[in-house]
């Protein structure tokens, strides 16, 4: 999957912004405040229809305008003109592809997967569990659409039975005993398909992880992932395991009226020669474990998906030292398309940029070809 | 603007129908002025009868004109097999098959307890005594296969199985004269868990 050519109308800093991308490595450059990130931002829209990072669309509408408009146009085996159009006035956001209406999320998620690697994924592998099973489950859903399913069933099994814990708290009653069994059930049923479906990713993930930290580092140093769920009372038998912890738990749930149990509370343990890199890894550590990590991504989902997803780096260069960003642009080659931010140029000299790379110099939400 | 009173009645009235907006209503409206007398005359008809002469069957609870459904009246049906659906309109659904000729019972939703929703807003205490009155052999459970539908049919196949009676569920999967590549992901992977001895 390539992506031409975008443009970007009343969308943050961007007033009227029209690029052509090179099939290679496209280069934004500017000071801070300039619109580089936007424009990954505006792709990542086009790819998931959200932005990546927190900002609602209404607060990216630009400065006295009623309304942004994002387009794309996309060449795999064939053309997909994509198109977002949001109006403040009635809050509404239209995602069109080829003039066509799309609404369902389920119908535009994996349909262009997009790699993001942005200085906010410190929180991966240096955050809460949370952020883990964000990134670990942003990947599933975009290589099967069948583990998105399972995931918002299972998050609104969550929801009710929450809600039930909650009355009987209240209310003491045991007569809900009968539907909470009930829920507890449908809780295990779709709970045990995400955790084998995580199971089975972990393994399959960590071979790309291994390749892809082998070639920004070398060999010193073998990178891992570890499923940790139950609370590392893992088992073969996960349907017993899980009906086991609940009746342990069943009491301190009732009393906290919360889901206790299951793979909501999971996590994801990254290590670097079998020492946990969140107790022992050193910052450089981090970083290169967090680009390994988008890198995999991209690999494992170009493989599953049989789409080359659109990859997006964000400063990656920033916190890196000159011997691995020179394995990080010599490894980008590979990739074939992406889209990278620098803060500037000049000081990346080691980029050595081939003929059909561009570079865009980004001033004020206005782009210059360089 | 000026809009005359009646005509901005009826678009209110209209609009708070479901899947009616307030341009449908005033389309509908307008529609509805331009008919002749009793074209109208029916249509009130139509509507206060659905009122006045349809009501809930006492045994089955679904849309019936007497005490009693014509499905749960007639001889012919098996009346050892009761079909559990959601809404009356499930019932329409599965009738127009033809397939089915036992007997149903309709819950009038699904447990949510989000939305406060627990077995004693539904038929279920209802259900469980018609086990005890009419001679059942088997339930079929055909409520919709999304996340409170199948806690449901849980919540049911416990409380049902251990009187004895055989407790089903309608099948999942592909959809009659489907194509298998238009199928979603879900369906297909359902449909193979699911799949069929020849």
């Amino acid at each position: 999957m390539i992506l031409t050519s975008i443009y970007l109308r009343n969308f943050r800093i961007h007033k009227d912004t029209k690029i052509k991308f090179s099939e290679n490595l496209n280069y934004f450059v500017g000071g801070n405040g300039q619109g580089k990130t936007t424009i990954l931002d505006s792709i990542y829209y086009l790819c998931t229809t959200k932005s990546h990072d927190t900002k609602t669309d209404s607060e990216s509408v630009r400065f006295n305008e009623e309304s942004f408009e994002l387009g794309g146009v996309f060449r795999g085996t064939s053309e997909n003109k994509i198109r977002i159009v949001y109006s403040l006035k009635d809050n509404k956001k239209e995602y069109l592809q080829d003039g066509k209406k799309i609404t369902r999320s389920v119908d535009i998620i994996g349909r262009f997967p997009v790699v993001l690697l942005t200085p906010a994924d410190h929180a991966i592998t240096q955050g809460y569990p949370g952020e883990r099973r964000k990134f670990i489950d942003s990947i599933i859903s975009q290589a099967s659409g069948t583990y998105l399913k399972i995931l918002l069933d299972y998050n609104k099994t969550l929801r009710q039975r929450s809600s039930l814990l909650c009355q009987m708290k209240e209310n003491r009653r045991n007569s809900l005993s009968d539907e909470l069994n009930a829920w507890t059930t449908k809780l295990v049923q779709s709970g045990k398909e995400i955790i084998e479906h995580r199971e089975k990713f972990v393994n399959e993930f960590n071979g790309f992880i291994k390749e892809s930290y082998e070639i920004i580092m070398g060999k010193e140093e073998v990178p891992a992932m570890r499923y940790f769920y139950f609370d590392g009372m893992s088992s073969s038998n996960i349907e017993g395991k899980f009906f086991e912890l609940l009746d342990q738990k069943k009491e301190e749930e009732l009393k906290r009226a919360a889901n206790l149990v299951g793979p909501h509370r999971d996590d994801f343990i990254f290590e670097i020669n079998k020492l946990n890199l969140k107790d022992f890894g050193s910052q450089g550590q981090h970083k290169t474990f967090q680009v390994a990590l988008r890198f995999a991504q991209f690999f494992y989902l170009k493989k599953t998906t049989g789409k080359t997803p659109v990859f997006l780096l964000d400063d990656v260069f920033g916190e890196l030292d000159k011997k691995r960003s020179i394995k990080i642009s010599e490894y980008l080659r590979e990739v074939g398309q992406a889209f990278i931010t620098l803060t500037d140029f000049a000081n990346f000299s080691f980029l050595k940029r081939q003929e059909n790379d561009m570079l865009f110099q980004i001033n004020n939400g206005t782009v210059d070809y360089a | 603007m000026q809009i005359a009173e009646p005509l901005l009645a009826a678009i209110e009235e209209l609009s708070k129908l479901p899947g009616i907006g307030k341009k449908t209503a005033q389309r509908l409206s307008l529609h509805i002025l331009k008919s002749d007398n009793e074209t109208v005359a029916s249509l009130v008809k139509a509507i206060e009868e659905l009122k006045t002469r349809l009501r809930f069957c006492s045994r089955c609870f679904n849309l019936s004109e007497e005490e009693l459904c014509e499905i749960c009246k007639n001889e012919k049906r098996d009346k050892k097999i009761i079909c559990v659906v959601e809404e009356a309109s499930d019932v329409i659904a599965i009738e127009r098959t033809h397939e089915f000729n036992g007997l149903y019972h309709v819950l009038g939703g699904v447990l949510s307890p989000l939305n406060g929703i627990g077995p004693d807003s539904l038929k279920i205490k209802e259900l469980l005594k018609r086990f005890e009155s009419e001679d059942i052999k088997e339930v079929i459970l055909a409520i919709n296969p999304d996340t409170e539908g199948e806690t449901t049919a849980l919540y049911l196949a416990r409380l049902i199985k251990p009187l004895g009676i055989k407790v089903s569920r309608i099948a999942r999967g592909l959809p009659v004269g489907g194509d298998l590549e238009f199928a979603d992901e879900a369906t297909i992977g359902r449909a193979v868990l699911g799949r069929i001895e020849l």
